[in-house]
Order: C-alpha cells, then structure tokens, then sequence
C-alpha cells in the first residue's frame, strides 16, 4: 500500500512536471500514552487548519507516537526519509527532544509543541510553539511574591519536563531577585498511579506553596494527593495542566488551585489592550464550534498558533524556492527566524537567530480555577 | 552444492542488491527493523524452540546492549566496534547472574521468573539517573567503518543484515552439531540427556547467554540506528512480541525467526495505518490483531508458519539428505573393556524411601563382565527404582554401589555414565524431529569434545565425521542401517527400542541396562531383539534387563534376580527361578 | 520516619495490598480449576473501572458492544463446531440462543438505563453485570479447545488474550484517564490515620470475597469438584463433574471478582485503558507467593506487595517497582524447588 502510494505519487510528479508541488507537513503527537492530554486537543485544532497556503496545498500528516521519544524518533525518520518541508511535535517534552536530532540532520524545520530545552548550539532548525517554562514561571514567581509565598515544594516528572521547569524556576526566581526558593523536591513518574510517600514527605516539609508540574490527566493526580494529606497552602499548577481535564479528574480537590497558561483560554476575559484578544477569541470560536463549548484548550491555541506561522512564512519562502527542495527547507527556517512579531493567540511570538522560543514575559496569565472553571487572576 | 544452500545464497545476493537498487527509502527502513527483531527471535528460536526455556525477557538484554552503546559512545566517545564487546561483556555477566536464578526453575515458573526480571531490568533502567530515566540517552553518533559513515538507512541495511545473516548461519552450524544435539535433547526432560552424560544445566545456561548475546547485539545496532535510546522499546511489551515474532514464525525453525519478524513488522506497519481509519479514532489498536492472531496460532499452528512455507515450497528445497562423507573418518576411541568374568557391577544393599513407603528394601546382586542378567519380579515391585538407583537418577536412601571396583554410589548418572554405563528406559525418550542417526550420535557425547564456537566456526567437521561413523557403526550392530536418515519420530516401538539401544551402544558402555526392551514388541521384532542381545553378548557386553515376558527372560538371561515389594526373592539360573515355589508364590499367589 | 507517617504508609501498603488480594485470588481461583495463568485479570479491573465511568457520563459504555461481540462469536464458533459435528440442528440453534440470551438482555438494560442517570450503587451494579459475563465468554474464545494444552502454552495464550484486551479497552474508552466517584465520602480518624470511607469498603469486600472463596472451595463439594478437574481432567469426567462448565465458572467468578476490584480503586486512582496490567501484575506476584495454590498465602503475599510497594516508595520512589519486580525471583524460586514438578513430555 505504502509502496503503491509512493510510486504513484512519483509517477504523479513526474508526469505533471513538479507544476504543482504540496507543501508535505509531518507532525508526530502523544495521542495515546500518558501524555494524550495533550496531544489529542491538538489533534482537533490542526483538524481546523485552512486547506492550503500560499496557493500550495497543505498535505498534513499526523502519526501517534503514544508518548514514546522511540516512537517520536520513527515517525521523525519516515517523515525525513518522504522529504518533508516541515516536521512538527512532539506535544511531550520528551519526545520532542528525542526527534530534534533526526530532524536538524536532515536540515528540515522542527517547530516543537513543547517548551523543549535543547542543548546549547543544537536548536538551530528548532523552533518551540509553546511559551518556556522561563517565560511562564515569570508570571507565576510574580503572582506568588505578589501573595507572599516564600517557600515552594517541588512535586513534578522526573522526565525533561519536570527537571527544565525546576531549573528554570530556580533560574527565573534568581534572576528576578524574589526571595522565593524552594525546599523540597519530590519526583515521580508519568506513568505512577499514586505518590502517596511523596505527597508525605512534602506536606511534612509544609511549605507556603506547592508546585505540581506534570501534564494534562495526570496533573490530578498529585494534586489530589496533596489535599488528601491535609495541606493547606497554595497550588500552582504549570501551563501543561491548563485543560478541563484537571478539573473533571480533580473535582472539589483542585477548587482555588493556580493555573499558569497562555492567555487564549480566557480569551474574553482578557483586557481590551491586550494584543492577543482578538485572535483568541477568534481561536475559541472556531475551536469550540467545531468541538463544543466549553472545548477551549491550551494546546490546541498552540495547533491553531502553528497555523498563524505557517501563514506567514510559507507565502516568505515560496518566493526562494519550491515545496520539496532543501532550499525551500532553508528559506522556511529563515523566514520563521526573520517573521518579526506574529501576534498569535498565546500573546506575541517574536523569534529571530538567537531566540528560538518566540514569546516574551508578558505571555503568561495566572488562573484560579473557580468552581470547576476557570478565573483569571 | 545443496538445494537449500543454493536458494540461501540467492537470498542472500538479493539482500545486498537491494540498497543499491531505487527501492522506496521505507522498504529500506522496514527491512532494517526486521533484521534488528530477527536477531532478537534467532536467541528466542534457540531457547525457547529447540531447548524448550520460554523467555519474555529478551527485550531486557536489547537494552543492556543499546544502553551501553549510547552511554559509551556519547559519554566517553569510546568506537562503536568497541562499545559491542563492552556490551556483551556486560550482557554476559548479568545473563549468568540471571541464569543462575532461572534455571534451577521448572515447568512455568521459569517464564514467570523471565516476566520479573525483564520487568525489574527495565524499571532499574529508567530509573537510573546517569542513564537519562525516561527520557534516555540522546545523540548518539553514527556507526563509522574505516572512515565511512554508516549514518544513512542504506548504508547501515548492510552492517544489520551481515550480522543477522552470520549470526543465523551460527545457529544453524551449532544446531547440527554435537552440541546442538546436546541442546535438543533439553528440551522434555533432562533424564535422558543426563544419562547420555549431557550437563544439561550447563547447556541451559549455554543456550540463555547465547540468547542475551544475539539480544545484545541487537541492541547495540540498535542504539545506533535510532541514535536516541529510552527505556520503553526494551519492556515488558516488547519481550511479549519477540516470543510472538518467533512462535508465529516457527519457535522451532531458525528461519521461523525470520519469517516472524518479517510478518510482524510488515502487518504492524499496515495496521497502525489501516485501523486508526477503520475506527476513526488513534491509537495503536495492532495489538488487539497479534493478541488474537497469537491465540489462533497456538490453536491451529503451533508450529509457526514456516513449516507451511516449506511444504509450499517442498518442489523446489528437496528434503535433506545427509551426505554420507564419514566413511573414511578415524574410529572414535574406545575404553578399556574389562575381563571376561571380572566384577562389573556390584549393588550392595540398596534402599530407597519415600517417606513411609520402602520401595527398595536392601537389594544386592552382583554383575560379573559377560553376564546376561535379568531383573523380573511382580509390578510394584521396584524394578525400574532400582535401575533408577544403580544409574544414578535417583538418590539412594543407603546402600552402596560399586561399578568396575569404585563406588559410584554419590554419583550423578551424568557421572556414572562417564564410567561406562548406560541405559535404555521404560518409555522411550528420543528427539522425533532428528534423524535415527542423529539421535545415535547424541550417544557418542561423552566421546568427544568439540564445543560451541567450534561448532558455530564448522571447524569440528572432523570430529563430527568420526561421530557419525560410530553411530552408523552402532546401527548397523542391530541392523538398523537402512533406516538411517528416517526421522526418529516417524518409528514405530520395535524399531524405536532398537534406536534407544545403539544410542546407549554409542557411549562404549562397559554395561547396559535395558529397562523393559521388549515391552509392547510384536513377536517378530522379540525375535530381532533377541537376536541382538545375544549377538551383543557374544561380542563381550554385559546386560542388566528388566523385563516383563518370561520366554523373553528365560531364553535370554544367565542368571535372573526376582524381586517382590521391593525386596530381592532369589536369584539363581532361569531354570531354578522357574521352579522356585516362592517365586511361583508372588506371581501367582500361594495355595490355600 | 516517626510512628505518624510509618502509620500512614502502613494503611495506604494494606489497602492496596487488599485490593491485590482479591486479584491474587482471582488467579489461583483461575489456575486451580484450569490450570490458565491468567495474564490479564487485571484488563477486567480496568473494565470494571471504566465501564462505570463511562456510565456516570451517561453514555453507554463500550464493554456492552464487547460482550455483545463476543457472545455472537462464541455463538457462531459453537454453531459451525454443532454443525460440523453433525449435531441436530435443533439442538444446535438452541445452544447458539442460549449463549446469546443472557449477554442480550443485559446490553439492551444498559443500553436503556445508560441515559437515565441512576444512582452510584444501580450503576456499579450493571457495570458488574456486564463485565461478568466476559470472563465465561473469554475462556470460550480462547482457552476451552486449549484445555488440555500444557501449562506453558496455556500462559502465552494468556499473553495474546492480554494483548487483544488491552487494545480494546483502548478501542472502547480512548486513551484519557477516569476517576469514579467514591461509593462513601465519609472520613474516619483513627489516631493519625484518616480512614475514608472507600478504604473500608476495600477491606471489608475483600475479607468477604477471601473468606467466602476459601470456603467454597475448601469446604463445599462442588468447590472441590471444581478443584479436581485441575489435577486430573479426566478422571474429573469420568466423575461427572463438567470441565467445560468448570472452566467457564471459574473465569466469571474471576471476571467478578476483576470486576469488583475495578469498582473499588476507580475511587482511588486515575485509571487508564492500560492501568490494568501492572495492577493485575502485583496481584498475580502475591498469588505466586502463595504457589498458586494456597488463598491464605496469597492474601499474606498481596498484603506484603502493598507494603513493601508503599514503604518502597517512601525511600526510593523511582525504583518501588524494581523492588516488587525482583523480590518475587526469590519466592518464584522457592516455590518451584518446593512444588514437586513432572516432567512434561
């Protein structure tokens, strides 16, 4: 079947002369594993991508890679060895580190759907979609200091995710001079049904506020633990648990937690000035016509985000080169870096050579979740 | 050249035309994958299809191998060509920790024990913080050769297939040598293989680490094709599918290991693509498929699609011959053999107890080098235990027993075997699936020495001439000859009995010990048997039998021991035995 | 660690060992009568689990198409076997009704109460109606023409019955967790413990169903009758007593019991189409510490893996699962030096 496919598509090109050339999108995605959360409202938001760009149209694939970096690296060869114009995910952290490797090599675009943390000097054909954990933990150090909390416990993966939020936490907390450190750190992993000890070893430490960083469904679960052990301070949560699914597992036991995520799931809620409100609301019109409302999602803003960039650069680099060619690859990376400011529905991407991540310290909002819905703070 | 080694190397020539040919890059990608699983089921093949061990953990030793490739190769820089060693080294040693813990398991503990410490290897693994826990290890560099990078699917298809291909041709060498007959007896008991003088622990463990090291080695192309490694192709799921890979493919065929690999990836490739459609939702809903396609397997073949294969192409791959080139091979070396008349066999008041239940209660008799000795007495009454006890497969209780003057009464029957005696037992046990002649040459153990990577090199040929002589040699005594290349499965009793006693005649014994020989014969083949018996005596050996069938005994024996509840009767000449009252008293009760 | 927290790991290791136990004896149950080593008993905690999640959503869950699916299989299977056998077809048409029959009625109930909104209890009841019958109908499908295969090849059917089970379960739920609604929101305090009332639910089903499992089979005769057709199947015929019956038994009340447990942690844990297999792999560790064989045994196993599980996690959270993974060498070890073991020929 693939080999028929693959053959008739090269006759196709041939025959027809490379008039007319699709622009051959991959993208691999948690849709199953313990990072679905994630990946499934994605799924839905490239569900409602425009058809074409530019003229040329957009031939998207999705592959599962059930939140496996194996997995991810699979779908990251197939998509290089079809010569891809673009490779997107993985929405787990994870994964998306594991694929930027085989994705560089081949010199195609990787625009990630996790705030990845690469190492120095290999992100250069990297570019992440969602707000850094920096940028994020920013708004949410500012919110704490605002409300006092000195003292911070640490409950989070013990994967990419967990240790890059610790790190820049700790990094961000520092370079804005508040007097916030934190004193315990418990981990566990994604797949872990309970974190009783661990939940007992943090209230025993009882600092001012707790930090849960894991993702989508199985944000519940650690927080829930929490309260079963009687803590009584505050809990914030990272933008990977902004989803209904924290509260629909979490029912009474997240009530008054802090939800730090990009401004496009309060979109109506935002203030007139802000750059990002139209687009959101936009975004969540759309979003929730085709998905039902109340649908709104984080990381679907990010799929819908994703599509506000291509618009952007595909039109840039299709005055360099043709869909297919190494160049057009080329001209993609550099006019993603050359865009200037895209005003998106998680705030304001600016990325240049330097900056690969896009957002600024102005993206994040805190939420309190309120009676099963969310509050901007 | 054989037929078979012919459409190999056909095979083979094809393989490695194919990079350079325009192919699609993914048939490229899917042919590498098969070639990794295939080495991984090739291991799978060896233990669990021809020694019978089932193991889930396999996937476990792919990750020691990957793992040290990627964390030597990214952490110290060290060549691939030497991280492979590393590797096995490693996968060795934690192999034999493993074994020592498996196989002392029996029946279906032992795959349970493979459940639990694929499972533990693999936690411990994505726990360990140096080895990057869930998220792995990442970078790895491409495979160079002499300056030429093997980084491109292409390039790296030769590297895997090479391997798999040598690796596979390994398998086949040592499965038809003296220690693949060693292995093969493993599989259904190891009573018969430890009288052949087989260690069968030590092959066990042979057989396991050979496993792990195909595994490893797996594992270690592996690391560098993904260039990234993380704990979750090396768990629980992935042992599951390897055993699944090898059953559907044929668990008892090297090229089942093949056949499987390559099925499972193609239709898991097709499915992941066809079901999500078909159910309009994502996921990997290919499991449901291979679960039910493995329980419809074991139904209805549980031999594993090769065999059909083969029958398919039965026209075109005759059956294999064994060419007969041995004719001119020296003759294996002999023992001495003792006099005419010296003391052979001497059973001192042996006794065996289970618990309250006295089934050998201090038997003595004595076997002097020429006699034909017969053991009858009523059933129950402790015949076959005693064999049991002279040939070392049961413990004693007390008593001693001294063959050729020293006393074996601590011994093994492996080691009791080394001393020159052998056995035939009660119910057959043979290999079905090797030849008559085969399963002969497993008797010629004990009298030769080439191990296993001679075994895989072909450089035991030589030997194996010499072993095969002797057990044609051995056939031709009873005269069996004819029957020579028969599968040892398709014989009826008489013969089969007849094939049990050349094999015990191919370890040069000093004694025999026939239990039952004659036990379900047609008249006829009696006769036959009778005829080599006492042809075997005429050339000097001596008999220990048990039987049930009186003309049988009578006819046959010197002298005849009777027993009865475990205790000895008489003894004396078939003549005396036959009129003793006491013995016409426990067969036939007394007179009122 | 102060007497406090020692405390608190202690209630959490036994209620968890509790629910273990029932698992563990699930699995003797199963190896006792048949001689399966039942892989996947914990695919039926998760369907227990999940079906009334799915009910409290008001839909109708997936395990009612799964049943209906397998009922219509195990009813042609058994119609083309009658056939061929050339059984009358009368006889034959009625076997195939009355394999249909009670599946039916149960689909078209929850089909019509799915919608309705019931109460907690009426819902955990029809979710244990329908999650029960699969077990009969799983040994049907799989395992009764297998009967006499050795122990071996019975557990790698066990591992394809796994594989197929969990790939459903993901069919039918999707890939999102579920948590259920605790059967009693009531919190007890004991000193420093906090008892909630789920917690005693656990202990007390879990008491009950041992206790009552250990007579059946100990004491009442048709427990013992169910025994005998593992130790020799047909001398167990040649008795009277029903193999084929004996097997399908014994896998409902396995599925029951999957069922029950299901029902339970939902309350306690967020459960995923494939939470089920580490689950039911502890439960199956305590049982093996019972050689497969003993109830009592398995309990004090299954109280032992929750301890060690959540003491575990206390110092080396990352490696409980090692501990629990390699603690059952020893004991596999044991138990098969101590058993005595044919050859299998």
């Amino acid at each position: 079947m693939k080999l028929t496919k693959t053959l008739l598509a090269l006759a196709a090109l041939w025959a027809a002369g490379a008039a007319q050339a699709d622009i051959n999108i991959g993208i691999s995605l948690p849709l199953t594993g313990p990072a679905n959360g994630l990946g499934i409202p994605m799924q839905k938001g490239i569900g409602l991508w425009p058809a074409s760009i530019g003229g040329e149209k957009l031939n998207v694939v999705v592959l599962d890679d059930g939140s496996d970096p194996t997995k991810g690296v699979q779908n990251a060869k197939r998509f290089v060895t079809e010569k891809m114009d673009i490779v997107m995910g993985s929405a787990a952290t994870p994964v998306a580190i594991a694929m930027s490797d085989t994705v560089a090599e081949a010199a195609t675009p990787h625009f990630m759907f996790s705030p990845a943390v690469l190492q120095a000097g290999k992100d250069s054909w990297a570019f992440r979609l969602p707000q850094s954990n920096a940028v994020m933990s920013h708004a949410m150090l500012k919110h704490m200091s605002k409300l006092g909390v000195k003292t911070v416990g640490f409950l989070g993966y013990t994967d990419a995710y967990g240790e890059s939020w610790l790190k820049d936490f700790q990094a961000e907390a520092a370079a804005m001079g508040v007097p916030i450190k934190v004193i315990a750190t418990e981990r566990f992993a994604r797949t872990d049904t309970a974190v009783t000890a661990q939940a007992l070893k943090l209230t025993s430490a009882n600092p001012d506020a707790v930090l849960i960083v894991a993702s989508g469904s199985g944000a519940a679960m650690p927080h829930k633990a929490i309260i079963e052990r009687g803590y009584k301070g505050k809990v914030y949560q990272t933008h990977a648990a902004a989803t209904r699914d924290l509260m629909r597992i979490g029912g009474k036991d997240v009530e008054g937690a802090y939800v730090v995520s990009g401004p496009c799931v309060i979109a109506e809620q935002l203030p007139d000035a802000h750059p990002s409100k139209k687009v959101a609301i936009d975004f969540v019109q759309k979003f929730e016509k085709a998905n039902g409302p109340g649908s709104r999602n984080q990381f679907a803003g990010h799929a819908h985000d994703a599509a506000l960039v291509l618009e952007k650069i595909i039109p840039m680099a299709l005055k360099k080169a043709k869909p297919g060619t190494p160049e057009f690859r080329a001209a993609l990376k550099d006019a993603t870096e050359t865009m200037g400011r895209t005003v998106v529905s998680h705030g304001v991407l600016t990325y240049s050579k330097d900056n690969h991540w896009g957002f600024t310290t102005e993206t994040g909002v805190i939420l309190k979740v309120v009676n099963g819905d969310w509050k901007v703070e | 050249m054989a037929a078979r080694t012919r459409w190999f190397l056909f095979f083979a020539t094809l393989l490695a035309l194919l990079p350079a040919l325009p192919v699609p890059e993914f048939w490229i990608t899917q042919l590498n994958y098969i070639g990794l699983y295939a080495t991984v089921s090739l291991g799978l093949v060896l233990l669990t299809g021809v020694a019978g061990l089932t193991s889930f953990g396999q996937a476990a030793f792919v990750g020691v191998g990957a793992y040290t490739a990627a964390f030597l190769s990214v952490n110290y820089q060290i060549s691939p060509w030497l991280t492979v060693f590393i590797g096995l080294a490693i996968t060795v040693a934690v192999a034999l920790v493993l074994a020592a813990v498996t196989l002392k398991m029996s029946g279906h503990y032992l795959p349970l024990a493979t459940m639990a410490w694929g499972l533990s290897l693999y936690y411990t693994m994505s726990n360990m913080d140096w080895l990057g826990k869930y998220d792995g290890i990442l970078g790895v560099p491409a495979m160079t050769l002499f300056g030429l990078s093997l980084a491109s699917g292409r390039s790296y298809f030769y590297l895997i297939w090479v391997v798999a291909l040598l690796a596979a041709v390994g398998v086949v060498h040592l499965l038809d040598s003296r220690t693949g007959r060693a292995i093969r007896a493993l599989k259904g008991g190891v009573t018969m293989a430890e009288a052949m003088g087989i260690s069968t622990y030590r092959y066990k463990v042979l057989v396991f680490v050979l496993a792990a090291m195909l595994a490893s080695i797996s594992g270690w192309l592996f690391a560098h094709f993904q260039r990234t490694v993380n704990p979750s192709p090396f768990a629980l799921g992935k042992g599951i599918e390897y055993l699944f890979m090898a059953v559907l493919g044929g668990v008892g065929n090297v090229w089942g290991a093949f056949t499987g690999a390559a099925l499972v990836k193609v239709i898991e490739e097709q499915l992941q693509d066809w079901l999500p459609r078909l159910f309009g939702a994502s996921g990997n809903y290919e499991t449901i498929v291979f679960g039910v396609v493995l329980v419809i397997v074991l139904k209805y073949a549980p031999e594993g699609l090769w065999p059909h294969v083969e029958k398919l192409f039965a026209r075109f791959l005759p059956s294999r011959q064994r060419v007969r080139d041995w004719a001119d091979a020296a003759p294996l070396p002999e023992r001495s053999k003792p006099q005419r008349g010296e003391l052979l066999l001497d059973v001192d008041r042996v006794r065996k107890q289970f618990g309250g239940l006295v089934a050998v209660n201090d038997v003595s008799f004595q076997i002097r080098t020429g006699d034909i000795v017969g053991l009858i007495g009523p059933n129950g009454a402790g015949k076959s235990t005693t064999f049991n006890l002279v040939s070392g497969v049961l413990s004693k209780t007390s008593g001693r027993v001294r063959f050729r003057g020293e006393d074996v009464s601590a011994l093994s029957s492996r080691e009791i075997a080394r001393r020159g005696l052998s056995r035939t037992f009660q119910h057959v046990k043979m290999l079905p699936d090797m030849t008559v002649l085969e399963n002969v040459a497993l008797g010629g153990y004990l009298r030769s020495s080439a191990g296993t990577v001679q075994a895989m090199l072909r450089l035991d040929r030589a030997e194996e001439r010499q072993l095969l002589r002797e057990a044609e040699r051995q056939l031709v005594r009873i005269g069996m000859q004819d029957q020579m290349h028969e599968l040892a499965g398709n014989l009826a009793l008489g013969p089969a009995r007849m094939m049990e006693i050349a094999r015990a005649l191919c370890t040069d014994p000093a004694l025999l010990l026939l239990d039952e020989p004659a036990a379900g014969l047609r008249h006829k083949e009696k006769q036959a048997l009778a005829t080599v018996l006492r042809q075997l005596k005429g050339e000097g050996m001596s008999l220990l039998l048990v039987e049930h069938d009186m003309d049988f005994v009578m006819n046959l024996t010197d002298r005849i021991v009777v027993m009865e509840f475990g205790t000895k009767l008489i003894e004396g000449t078939p003549a005396e035995v036959q009129a003793s009252p006491v013995v016409r008293a426990a067969y036939l009760g007394t007179e009122h | 660690m102060d007497f406090s927290i020692a405390s608190i790991l202690a209630l959490d290791g036994v209620t968890n060992g509790a629910v273990y136990a029932l698992l563990a004896t699930a699995t003797v149950l199963l190896f006792a009568v048949t001689r399966v080593i039942f892989i996947p008993q914990g695919e039926f905690v998760a369907y227990g689990a999940l079906t009334l999640a799915v009910l409290q959503t008001g839909q109708v869950p997936g395990t009612v198409w799964l049943l209906l699916i397998m009922a219509a299989v195990a009813a042609v299977v058994e119609a083309v076997d009658g056939l061929r056998q050339r059984r009358p077809v009368g006889l034959v048409a009625k076997g195939a009704v009355l394999t249909l029959a009670v599946p039916l009625v149960i689909a078209t109930v929850a089909m019509v109460a799915a919608p309705m909104n019931l109460p907690l209890v009426v819902q955990a009841l029809l979710t244990l109606a329908i999650v029960t019958p699969l077990g009969g109908l799983t040994y049907r499908l799989a395992y009764e023409s297998l009967a006499d295969a050795t122990v071996l090849v019975l557990l790698i059917v066990s591992v394809g019955v796994h594989f197929a089970l969990t790939g459903v379960g993901l069919l039918f739920f999707g890939a999102e967790g579920y948590r259920n609604p605790s059967f009693w929101d009531e919190r007890f305090n004991a000193g420093p413990l906090m008892l909630t009332g789920q917690t005693v639910i656990i202990f007390l089903a879990s008491a009950a169903l041992i206790v009552l499992l250990w007579l059946f089979f100990e004491r009442s005769l048709y427990g013992k009758a169910l025994r005998a057709t593992a130790v020799n199947r047909l001398g167990a015929r040649l008795m009277g007593i029903s193999t084929v019956q004996a097997g399908r038994l014994s896998f409902t009340m396995a599925a029951f019991i999957g069922a029950l447990s299901g029902l339970l942690i939902g309350p306690t844990t967020t459960v995923f189409y494939d939470s089920g297999f580490l689950i039911g792999l502890k439960g199956f560790v305590a049982a093996v510490f019972g050689g497969l064989a003993s109830y009592p045994m398995a309990l004090v196993g299954a109280l032992g893996v929750g301890l060690l599980e959540s003491f575990g996690s206390f110092w080396a959270s990352s490696f409980k699962e090692v501990i629990v993974f390699t603690s059952i060498l020893p004991v596999l070890l044991w138990r098969s030096l101590r058993d005595p073991h044919t050859e299998e020929d």
